[in-house]
């Protein structure tokens, strides 16, 4: 079903039709109980609810609230109208972060979509242990991210580590991985990609398999290859799924925390969470956290978090254009 | 069936509900709790207090904590340790008021941003503090206190810095390698740095410090200032901070800094590329858990340019704490001379009160240290700190002069680089209400 949206949106359209029709006319039935009757039902999803609005919904709107607030976490709040914003604005560590965040995002995400896919096709074909193939390529994304940041910390370490070792044997000069601006930025990439290839080709793995195989049989038979096939029907038939997942690379990316928190030193008493040497790795997300956790500086944490929220939802808008654009084409 | 699941429904509900009031039955008894408290303070010692006690692991000796409800028959001492951000967790729970400690325990980096809220505590000097101020180091002391001598912080243990070397590696290098004569030789940061260009000449490979960034820390805190001084103005143009900062660039010029992290530092501590470090002295339990060949080849000597504290940390009493004179007798016993000798044998505290620098405990020597009684080190080092004034948005501010001393690593010059840390540093501060020129 996945696969045919991309594709035939005129048939869609009528097919749906019929099925609408067949269902629209049970809630006219229901429209006649009073809403209340379904108290059990409405009861049954307010869990969701009311943890959304306590955790969800109201820290949102408190940050909102907050934003426009100087407040150190413990005294009487300060109400400072639009100075927070208008600092945001003007603060270049902000801008430095937003740059380092979108380069993060591009190194991890280009690439990690990428592998899922090729990784995807080839769990697909596989005939023998799928099910191990699939726990293990998704094992990463349920593994402690913290646990996993100090393995990457000692394979990017730069005189001790695997990876300068390897350059070394290769006879390739040796990168300080994790003082070297483009050095930190690729090691928190890596980490991210390492941990969301095997989600995203598991969700690619579900898009194939509502790819007919009749679509492969008949390329087959017209003598098309192994690459002809992936790149003239998977590729093309995978559009949408491919697109849900640059954006949830997209939300997730842009808010990359974690990574360069425990690979850049979130525990030294001086200077904490600063993204590391040169704050090369200071994402978003990381300098809200440090404004607001260890600055004490809520106000201005809850004006950066907007920022972000603000952000995320311009390249959500921008991937959703992309969608359109190319439906209509 | 249909019966069980409706009674389901009811009961989730009744529990539903029951959460949803149990903060409100929270608030009420609250109030109840702190009047009779108070009452029963002023009444005498003779009721049974129940005291939470927060603090992190390694922050207080487990053994002595255990043992506070033994020595107090009418105290119960209910101690948690809590895991994590320490602060962050300490600041919401008492944001949200419930669930506070009776006494908590708040690191050295946060007690500046605390005492801005010293009205959120009890000061010590109501209970009784004074009489106890000559026991305990006066910087420290006054570390605990605001500018208008409230005391909030008790003084739990210090982080003299001293430096951490090794012989066998100086010796190579011809340097000094007796504790004294290495601490008259380094006496300066240019004698020191000098020495650190004859290491790497006669030793290649090898580095005088692990980074820039912890020669400015250290500079900055052999001095009395810091970036704010106590008529809340910035300093952080001053001489003070422009000294640490060309020691820092300085390192970077000559080349002796290690720029190390995580695991290389660790192997270059053990393989003697990083034969020297200079650090507080709970810094000693990272290098033993990292030397394996290096055991019994380590020494300590007086650091160059004088002993800063790094680190270290305080007990305090929130105000909503049941019974702050029960916290507070608590307290002092938890952190008395014999009972800090105890916390540095247990938890590696070193303590700030120097009647316990004469124990038994501290002067024992340490056998890998090779039988040096570092105490005599360490001693004469917490007690020669200079009192100092940190302001709660020090930190703050401090952060863009760490960031441009790693500019400099990667090349920036160290007047463009200072500028910019200054007019970053002044940003800040004046953001934070501090009074800028």
């Amino acid at each position: 079903m996945t696969a045919s949206t991309g594709t035939a949106h005129p048939r869609r359209a009528t097919r749906r039709d019929p099925v609408f029709r067949v269902t629209s006319a049970a809630p006219r039935r229901a429209r006649d109980k009073p809403v209340r009757s379904y108290w059990r039902q409405y009861l049954a999803i307010s869990p969701f609810y009311a943890i959304f609005l306590v955790f969800g919904l109201f820290p949102l709107g408190f940050t909102l609230y907050l934003s426009f607030q100087r407040w150190d976490g413990l005294g009487d709040m300060q109400f400072v109208g639009l100075e927070q914003y208008r600092y945001l604005i003007h603060d270049s560590v902000f801008w430095h972060s937003l740059r380092n965040t979108l380069s993060i995002w591009v190194l991890s995400t280009i690439p990690m979509l990428c592998i899922a896919l090729v990784l995807a096709t080839m769990l697909q074909s596989s005939v023998r242990f799928t099910g191990f193939y699939r726990i293990a390529y998704y094992v990463p994304n349920v593994t402690s991210i913290v646990s996993a940041a100090i393995v990457f910390g000692s394979i990017f370490a730069t005189q001790f580590g695997l990876l300068n070792a390897a350059l070394h044997a290769l006879h390739i000069s040796e990168v300080n991985w994790l003082r070297e601006p483009w050095g930190m930025k690729i090691a928190v990439a890596t980490l991210s990609t390492w941990q969301w290839t095997g989600y995203n080709a598991l969700i690619y793995l579900a898009g194939l398999q509502t790819i007919p195989t009749e679509l492969y049989e008949a390329a087959r038979v017209d003598g098309a290859g192994p690459i002809q096939c992936f790149l003239r029907i998977t590729v093309p038939l995978m559009r949408p799924v491919i697109l849900f997942t640059v954006i949830v690379s997209t939300v997730t990316g842009l808010q990359t925390f974690t990574e360069p928190q425990v690979l850049f030193g979130s525990n030294a008493s001086t200077n904490p969470n600063s993204g590391g040497p040169g704050q090369g790795a200071l994402t978003m997300v990381l300098y809200f956290y440090h404004q607001a956790f260890d600055n004490r500086d809520y106000g201005y944490g809850a004006a950066i978090a907007w920022a972000v929220f603000l952000i995320v939802t311009l390249f959500t808008i921008i991937n959703w254009r992309l969608v359109q654009r190319r439906k209509e084409a | 069936m249909d019966i069980t699941r409706r009674d389901l429904l009811r009961y989730s509900l009744i529990g539903a509900t029951g959460v949803a009031l149990g903060p409100l039955a929270g608030c009420g008894s609250d109030s109840s709790d702190k009047a009779s408290s108070s009452s029963g303070g002023s009444s005498g010692e003779a009721s049974t207090a129940d005291l939470a006690l927060w603090y992190w692991g390694g922050g207080l000796s487990d053994k002595v904590v255990a043992d506070a409800s033994t020595h107090f028959p009418n105290i119960k001492v209910t101690a948690t340790q809590i895991g994590g951000n320490f602060k962050e967790k300490l600041l919401t729970t008492m944001t949200g008021g419930q669930g506070v400690p009776d006494i908590t325990g708040i690191k050295g980096e946060d007690i500046a941003s605390f005492l801005s809220s010293a009205d959120q505590f009890v000061d010590l000097r109501e209970l009784g503090a004074d009489s106890l101020a000559s026991k305990y180091l006066a910087w420290k002391w006054k570390q605990g206190s605001t500018v208008d001598g409230k005391l909030i912080g008790f003084p739990i243990d210090i982080g003299p810095t001293a430096l951490y070397y090794r012989p066998d590696i100086y010796e190579q290098a011809g340097l000094p390698t007796d504790p004294a004569a290495v601490g008259t030789a380094f006496a300066t940061w240019e004698a020191f740095f000098d020495a650190g260009v004859e290491l790497q000449a006669k030793v290649p490979g090898t580095f005088m410090l692990t980074d820039a960034g912890g020669v400015f820390t250290l500079a900055i805190g052999q001095g009395a200032q810091r970036f704010v001084d106590p008529s809340n103005t910035f300093i952080g143009d001053g001489e003070h901070v422009r000294r640490a900062f060309e020691l820092a660039a300085k390192t970077v010029e000559l080349g002796i800094d290690g720029r190390l992290a995580g695991e290389d530092y660790n192997a270059a501590l053990d393989s003697g590329t990083l034969p020297s470090i200079i650090g507080a002295a709970w810094l000693g339990l990272d290098i033993k858990s990292a030397a394996k060949a290096s055991v019994g080849k380590w020494k300590v000597a007086p650091g160059p340019g004088g002993a800063s504290n790094i680190g270290g940390s305080f007990l305090a009493i929130p105000k909503s704490s049941s019974d702050p004179k029960a916290a507070f007798e608590v307290i002092t016993w938890l952190l008395s001379p014999e009972n800090q000798a105890r916390g540095f044998t247990d938890a590696s505290l070193f303590p700030s009160t120097p009647e316990a620098y004469a124990m038994p405990a501290l002067t024992a020597p340490d056998p890998f240290f090779g039988g040096q009684a570092t105490i005599e080190v360490f001693g004469p080092a917490a007690k020669s700190i200079p009192e100092f004034y940190e302001g709660p948005y020090d930190a703050a501010i401090a952060a863009p002069y760490y960031n441009e001393v790693t500019n400099i690593e990667s090349g920036k010059s160290l007047e463009d680089a200072w500028a910019d840390a200054v007019s970053e540093g002044k940003k800040i501060a004046k953001k934070q209400g501090v009074k800028t020129s």
